[in-house]
């Protein structure tokens, strides 16, 4: 009976921690995320494979890489869990993937910036799976992206 | 070395094509990061330790892959792909490719 009682507090001992820390943590990195999005609405960022605007010969376009590995909280695999036994969308996890994916590219702008440049085409993102995702039963539920860009520097218009 | 994921290079000229290029690593973290992030993954944010070891890992395969295109006595390399795969939990595999170039300014050939 005790054991019960034991394991039931640490269960929403850990749940209040991931609904109060997690839920913390990911307002703060949106609202940062917006603020350095704000900040950075100058450089353009493209898909392309051509250069939109054209390219300057000096200096020469660079690849620039980068990447965020962001981790679930225990509310969000929790919650996951039960959606997972109905299926459906898994609304907690779409904002890890989000975070990570924004987190990366503005990571790639802060270092092409510094380096001179001020555009960049050929966004590519790529997901890793470091957590061990398609091993569930270890491992941790943790979302890894890596973002490449070719940052170049735009012609003057006329 | 000029490095781009892009299939052309404004402003330069393709001499010569030097053929594929390519570099991979699996690398892991101490037993420490990995129960750090264990413990991470209750309360929710960016895993420092997991995002160091992707940094070291793409640049590990990166520098292999420009050390074959220097062999190679190429000066750029277009084209870059990364791709990553599921080794073992908590390790990261890397893989970069391009393709190795010699390029020069295409105003030079003009003059």
């Amino acid at each position: 009976m005790v054991e019960l009682i034991i394991n039931l507090g640490i269960f929403v001992f850990l749940l209040a921690l991931g609904f109060f820390a997690g839920t913390t943590t990911e307002r703060r990195h949106f609202r940062r995320l917006e603020e350095r999005e704000e900040e950075n609405r100058g450089f353009v960022v493209t898909q392309l494979k051509t250069f939109p605007g054209g390219s300057v010969v000096s200096p020469a376009p660079q690849i620039f890489m980068a990447e965020a590995v962001i981790a679930s909280d225990y509310l969000k695999t929790f919650l996951s869990g039960i959606r997972k036994f109905f299926g459906g969308e898994l609304k907690s996890y779409e904002s890890l993937l989000e975070r990570a994916r924004r987190e990366a590219l503005l990571r790639i702008i802060d270092q092409a910036r510094a380096a001179g440049y001020d555009t960049a085409c050929n966004l590519r993102y790529e997901t890793a799976d470091i957590g061990g995702a398609t091993n569930p039963k270890k491992g941790v539920v943790t979302v890894a992206v890596i973002a490449t860009a070719t940052a170049y520097r735009r012609k003057q218009a006329g | 070395m000029i490095v781009t994921n892009t299939e052309t290079l404004p402003g330069y000229r393709v001499q010569a094509v030097k053929g594929l290029v390519q570099g991979n690593t699996v690398r892991s973290k101490h037993a420490g990061r990995d129960i750090a992030a264990s413990f991470k993954n209750l309360v929710g944010g960016e895993l420092k330790g997991y995002t160091e070891l992707l940094t070291e890992s793409r640049r590990q395969a990166f520098e292999r892959m420009m050390g074959q295109a220097q062999q190679l006595g190429a000066n750029a390399i277009l084209n870059v792909r990364f791709t990553t795969s599921a080794v073992t939990a908590g390790a990261a595999e890397l893989y970069a490719y391009g393709t190795a170039v010699v390029v020069e300014p295409a105003t030079a050939t003009v003059s």
